[in-house]
C-alpha cells in the first residue's frame, strides 16, 4: 500500500461519519442527561429548611451537571457502535478492518480531563466543608444536647432552664450547635430536611451546627441501624418565631417544676 | 458433568480394603461435623460454670455456641479429609503419586464433586454450585425484604426476624460476590487461560472451596437462633447485644477469612510462577489482571476483618470490652477495623467482573481490546486506591472529623483510574463490528450502570452531600448499582461466555436473552426508585416508613419481583443447558485465549504438551501501530 492511496482515503478524524454522529448524539444527550437527573434528585429532596440543606442541593446540581458531558459521552459512543452494522449468527462477524490497539491522544485527553473534574468536585466540596463547619465554633449559637437511646431521641436545653423533651424545638434563624451522644448503642442524628447528621456514639459527644431559616415541621430520624424499632426511632422538629420559642420554654419548666 | 474423563471401572474401589482417604467425602464430613457439634454442646452445657452475678448475660450461652460452632467446623474439615495431607507430611510418609491423582479426582467421574477433590477444574464446578446456592438463599430474602417493604399498610414480618433477614441477606451477597467470578471462573478458567496445568498449591484450593461450605452452617445455624440482626457490618456495641445468632456471623466471617486468605495466596502464586512460556505480563489476559487484583487486594484486608471478629467474640462471650466505651474500648475501633477490609472488599468484588468484560468485549466486537496499558493501571490505580479510603464511611462517625477531607481526596481520586476502565471498555466497542450475543449485551449495560453507580459514588465521598445521604436508601442504591448492576452483569456474563468451556455445552442464547432483559429492566425500576426514596429522606435498613416513601417502595418491589423472575429464567436456563444444551465445540466464540485451545471435555492436566505464546490474545483486525 503505497502513502498516496492511504493518503488519498484518510480523512480527518472529527470528518469521519461515526465521530459527527457521535457528537451530534452527546450534544442532545447532554442537557437531557443532565436536566433530568438533576431534576428529579433535587425535586425528591424536597423543600430546604437551612442554609445547609439549600447548598447540599445545590451541590447536587452542580454535581450532575459536571458528570453529565461524561455520561452523555459514555452514551453518545455506545449509541453511535449499536447503530453501527451489527452480526447475528453462531459465526463471528469478519476482523475489524483496522485493529486500533492504543491512542496516546485518547489516553492524556481523557486521564485530563477526568483529573480535572475530579479536582473540580474537591474544591467544590472543601468549600462547602469549611462554610458549613464555621456554624460549630458560632459564639452566638444556643446549645443543645442530644441524647439517642433504644428508640427515643430526647432533648436537653442546656441555655434553658434545664427543661429536657423529646420533641426539639428551635426557634427560626436562631443558630443551634447540637452535642450529641448515646447511652446504649450507635444511633445517628439526622435532621432530613436540614441537611445535618452526626453519629450518636457511647461514650462520646459529636457535634453538629445549624441554622434553622424556615418556620415548619421537620423529621428527626435515626440513620444507623441501633436494634429492634430503629425505623421508628424518629421524632419531629417544630421550628418556630423566637416568641413562640420563649413561650414554649417558659411553659416547659413550669411543667417540670410542678412534676418535680 | 461432561468433563468426566473415563468412566470409573466397577471394581477399582469397590476392593474389601479401602484406605481412609477414599472413604470421606461431604457425607462424612456432614456427619462428623455434626456429631462433633452436639458432643460439644452437650460438654459444655455439662461443665461451663454458670455466668456469675456481674457477669453479662449471654456470656455462658455465647461461650456453648462458639464452642459448638467451632467443633463443627473442626469436624466437617476433619470429615472431608482436609487434614489428611499435612498429617501424612506430618508422620513423614507423603501422598504417593496414586494417590495425588486420586485426590485429583482420577477415575472418580462424578463422586468427585462430592470430595476433597483437588483438580482445579472441579473446585471451580464446585465453587460455581456453591455460588448459585449462596445467591438463591440471599435472593430469596431479598425478596422478603421487598415484600414486606412493598406493603404500605405495614410489615408481616416481626421487627426481629425482619432485621435478622436484612443483615443475613447482606452478608449472604456480599460473599456470593466475592467468589462469583474468582471462585468459578478464577478457579476454572484461569490456570488454562495462563496454560498451567493446574494451580501452584491444589490442596489449598480444595481447602479454600470446603472452607466456604463449613463456614455456610453457622450462618443458618445462627438464623434459627436469633440471626443476625445488626446488618452486615455488624457494628459494635450493637453485635455485643445482639442474640446468639450473632455468633453465626462472627464464625462465618473467621472461615470464610482464612478460606479468601488461602485462595488469594494459591491465585497469586499460580499467576506469578505459572504462566506459560512465552507469556511475558504484556501477553498475559486482562482478565487475569483482574483475578489477581481481586485476591491480592483481599489478602491484607481478609485478616483484618478475621481478627475484628475474634474481638467481637471475646466481647460477647468472655467479657473483654475492645468496643466498649464504657470499659476503655471503643466502637469506632471496630468501624476502622471493619471497614480497613470493607471498602477494599468492593472492588474485590468489583475489578474481576469488569476484567471478565474486558476480556469479552474484543471477542464481540472482533476488535483488539483498546489501550491495554491503560486497563493494567486502572486496575492498579483502583488497587492502590482502595487501600487508603475506608474512612469515607465514618464521615458522620464523629471519628477524627479532621481527616475527612483527606479521605475525600483519595476516594475521589479513585475516579480516574475507574474512568481508565470507561475508556479501555468504550475504546473497544469503538467501530468494533458487534456480535449480537448475550455477553455483548452485558458489556454495554455495565456501562449504564457502572455509570450511575459511580457518579453516586462521586456524591456520596462529597462531605456535605454526605451528611444528607449517609445512612439513606440512596447509600443502598448505589451499592446495588455498583455491585450487582455493574458486578454480577458481570459475573452472568461470564457465566454464559465460559459455559461452554466448563461444561462442554451452550449456554441456551434465548433464555440467557430474557432473562438479560428481565434482569436489567427490573433493577433499573427497583433502584432508581431506591435513589429518590433515600432523597426523600427513607433510612436504610428500616422495617417501616412513612407515608411519603408508600409509591418509591412499591416501585421498588414491583422491580425487585422482575429481578427475580428473571434470576428463575437464569436459573432454569443453567440447568437446562448443562443436563441437555447443545454440545459446543472446542472454541465457539472464536476467541484467542488459550483456554479455547484445549479439548471438550479437557483432560486431568489440561495440555499434553504445556504451550508456548507468542502474542498477546488481542490480535484482531490488521495492526497498526
Ligand atoms: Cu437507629
Ligand atoms: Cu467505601
Amino acid at each position: 500500500m503505497s502513502l498516496n492511496e492511504t493518503g488519498a482515503k484518510q480523512t480527518t478524524w472529527w470528518k469521519k461519519k461515526d465521530v459527527k454522529q457521535t457528537a451530534l448524539i452527546w450534544v442532545i444527550v447532554t442537557p437531557i442527561i443532565g436536566y433530568v437527573a438533576t431534576e428529579v434528585q433535587v425535586r425528591s429532596m424536597g423543600a430546604p429548611a437551612s442554609e445547609i440543606m439549600a447548598s447540599t442541593i445545590n451541590l447536587m446540581r452542580i454535581f450532575t451537571w459536571a458528570a453529565a458531558p461524561v455520561a452523555g459521552l459514555v452514551f453518545a459512543m455506545s449509541a453511535t457502535v449499536l447503530l453501527s452494522k451489527s452480526f447475528y449468527g453462531d459465526t463471528p462477524p469478519p476482523e475489524a478492518e483496522i485493529g486500533y490497539r492504543n491512542s496516546p491522544r485518547a489516553n492524556a485527553l481523557w486521564v485530563a480531563v477526568s483529573a480535572l473534574l475530579c479536582l473540580f468536585a474537591l474544591v467544590v466540596g472543601m468549600v462547602a466543608v469549611q462554610k458549613d463547619s464555621a456554624s460549630l465554633t458560632d459564639a452566638t449559637a444556643m446549645e443543645i444536647k442530644v441524647t439517642g437511646q433504644q428508640w427515643v431521641w430526647s432533648y436537653d436545653y442546656t441555655g434553658g432552664s434545664g427543661v429536657r423533651s423529646d420533641v426539639l424545638y428551635l426557634p427560626v434563624n436562631k443558630p443551634v450547635v447540637f452535642h450529641v451522644t448515646s447511652v446504649d448503642v450507635k444511633h445517628s442524628f439526622w435532621i432530613v430536611q436540614m441537611g445535618i447528621k452526626i453519629d450518636a456514639n457511647p461514650g462520646y459527644i459529636t457535634e453538629t451546627a445549624v441554622t434553622p431559616n424556615k418556620i415548619g415541621v421537620f423529621d428527626v430520624r435515626c440513620a444507623e441501624l441501633c436494634g429492634l424499632l430503629h425505623a421508628y426511632m424518629q421524632n419531629k422538629v417544630h421550628v418556630v418565631s423566637q416568641a413562640d420559642y420563649d413561650a414554649w420554654i417558659k411553659a416547659q419548666s413550669k411543667l417540670e417544676a410542678a412534676t418535680a | 458433568m461432561t468433563t468426566t474423563l473415563n468412566r470409573p471401572s466397577a471394581s477399582a474401589h469397590s476392593a474389601p480394603k479401602r484406605a481412609l482417604i477414599e472413604r470421606l467425602n461431604i457425607f462424612t464430613a456432614l456427619a462428623l461435623g455434626v456429631i462433633s457439634a452436639v458432643v460439644v454442646w452437650r460438654l459444655a452445657l455439662q461443665f461451663l460454670p454458670q455466668d456469675s452475678e456481674e457477669a453479662i448475660f449471654f456470656n455462658r450461652e455465647d461461650k456453648i455456641t462458639l464452642l459448638s460452632m467451632i467443633a463443627w467446623f473442626i469436624g466437617f474439615m476433619v470429615g472431608i479429609g482436609a487434614l489428611i495431607g499435612p498429617f501424612r507430611w506430618v508422620m513423614g510418609k507423603d501422598l504417593s503419586h496414586d494417590e495425588n491423582m486420586f485426590y485429583a479426582g482420577k477415575d472418580l467421574g462424578v463422586k468427585r464433586y462430592f470430595r476433597y477433590t483437588t483438580d482445579h477444574k472441579v473446585v471451580g464446578i464446585q465453587y460455581l454450585v456453591v455460588t448459585v446456592v449462596i445467591f438463591f438463599i440471599g435472593g430469596v430474602l431479598a425478596m422478603l425484604i421487598r415484600t414486606n417493604l412493598g406493603n404500605p399498610e405495614g410489615g408481616w414480618i416481626h421487627p426481629q426476624a425482619y432485621n435478622a433477614i436484612v443483615g443475613t441477606h447482606g452478608i449472604v451477597m456480599i460473599v456470593a460476590t466475592i467468589i462469583m467470578v474468582t471462585g468459578p471462573f478464577g478457579n476454572f478458567i484461569m490456570p488454562i487461560m495462563i496454560g498451567a496445568r493446574d494451580m501452584a498449591f491444589p490442596r489449598l484450593n480444595a481447602l479454600s472451596l470446603w472452607l466456604i461450605v463449613a463456614a455456610a452452617a453457622p450462618i443458618l445455624w445462627g438464623l434459627a437462633i436469633g440471626g443476625i440482626s445488626t446488618g452486615w457490618t455488624a457494628y459494635n456495641p450493637l453485635a455485643s447485644q445482639a442474640p446468639l445468632g450473632q455468633n453465626g456471623y462472627i464464625m462465618f466471617i473467621c472461615i470464610f477469612a482464612i478460606s479468601t486468605m488461602v485462595a488469594g495466596a494459591n491465585i497469586t502464586t499460580t499467576v506469578i510462577r505459572m504462566r506459560a512460556k512465552g507469556m511475558t505480563w504484556n501477553r498475559t489476559p486482562i482478565f487475569i489482571y483482574g483475578v489477581v487484583a481481586s485476591v491480592a487486594l483481599a489478602l491484607p484486608a481478609f485478616p483484618v476483618f478475621f481478627l475484628s471478629q475474634i474481638m467481637s467474640a471475646m466481647d460477647r462471650a468472655i467479657g473483654t470490652s475492645f468496643y466498649d466505651a464504657q470499659h476503655g474500648g471503643s466502637g469506632w475501633l471496630y468501624e476502622n477495623l471493619f471497614w480497613l477490609m470493607g471498602h477494599p472488599e468492593v472492588y474485590v468484588i468489583l475489578i474481576p467482573a469488569v476484567a471478565a468484560l474486558m476480556e469479552m468485549a474484543p471477542v464481540f466486537t472482533r476488535n483488539p481490546l483498546f489501550s491495554f496499558n491503560l486497563a493494567v493501571i486502572g486496575i492498579a490505580g483502583i488497587s492502590g486506591l482502595s487501600a487508603l479510603v475506608w474512612a469515607h464511611h465514618m464521615y458522620m462517625s464523629g471519628w477524627a472529623p479532621l481527616l475527612n477531607i483527606p479521605f475525600m481526596l483519595t476516594t475521589e481520586l479513585i475516579s480516574i483510574p475507574t474512568g481508565m476502565l470507561f475508556l479501555v471498555l468504550i475504546g473497544t466497542l469503538w467501530r468494533g463490528r458487534l456480535w449480537v450475543t448475550m455477553p455483548m449485551a452485558s458489556v454495554f449495560a455495565l456501562l449504564w450502570n457502572f455509570m450511575i453507580g459511580g457518579v453516586t459514588g462521586i456524591y456520596l465521598s462529597d462531605i456535605p452531600a454526605d451528611a444528607f445521604l449517609h445512612g439513606s436508601m440512596y447509600v443502598t442504591a448505589h451499592f446495588h448499582y455498583t455491585l450487582m448492576g455493574a458486578g454480577l452483569t458481570g459475573a452472568i456474563a461470564a457465566l454464559v461466555f465460559w459455559f461452554p468451556k466448563m461444561t462442554g455445552r451452550i449456554f441456551d442464547a434465548k433464555l440467557s436473552w430474557i432473562s438479560f432483559w428481565m434482569v436489567q429492566i427490573g433493577f433499573q425500576i427497583a433502584f432508581i426508585g431506591m435513589f429518590l426514596v433515600g432523597l426523600a429522606g427513607q433510612p436504610r435498613r428500616v422495617e417501616g416508613y412513612a407515608e411519603t416513601f408508600n409509591t418509591g417502595n412499591m416501585v421498588t418491589t414491583g422491580g425487585a419481583y422482575l429481578i427475580m423472575a428473571g434470576m428463575l429464567v437464569l436459573l432454569y436456563a443453567l440447568i437446562h443447558s448443562w443436563m441437555n444444551g447443545e454440545k459446543a465445540s472446542m472454541n465457539p466464540w472464536h476467541s484467542k485465549t488459550l483456554e479455547w485451545t484445549v479439548a471438550n471435555p479437557i483432560p486431568l492436566e489440561n495440555f499434553d504438551v504445556l504451550p508456548t505464546v507468542t502474542t498477546d490474545a488481542y490480535g484482531y483486525g490488521k495492526e497498526i501501530r
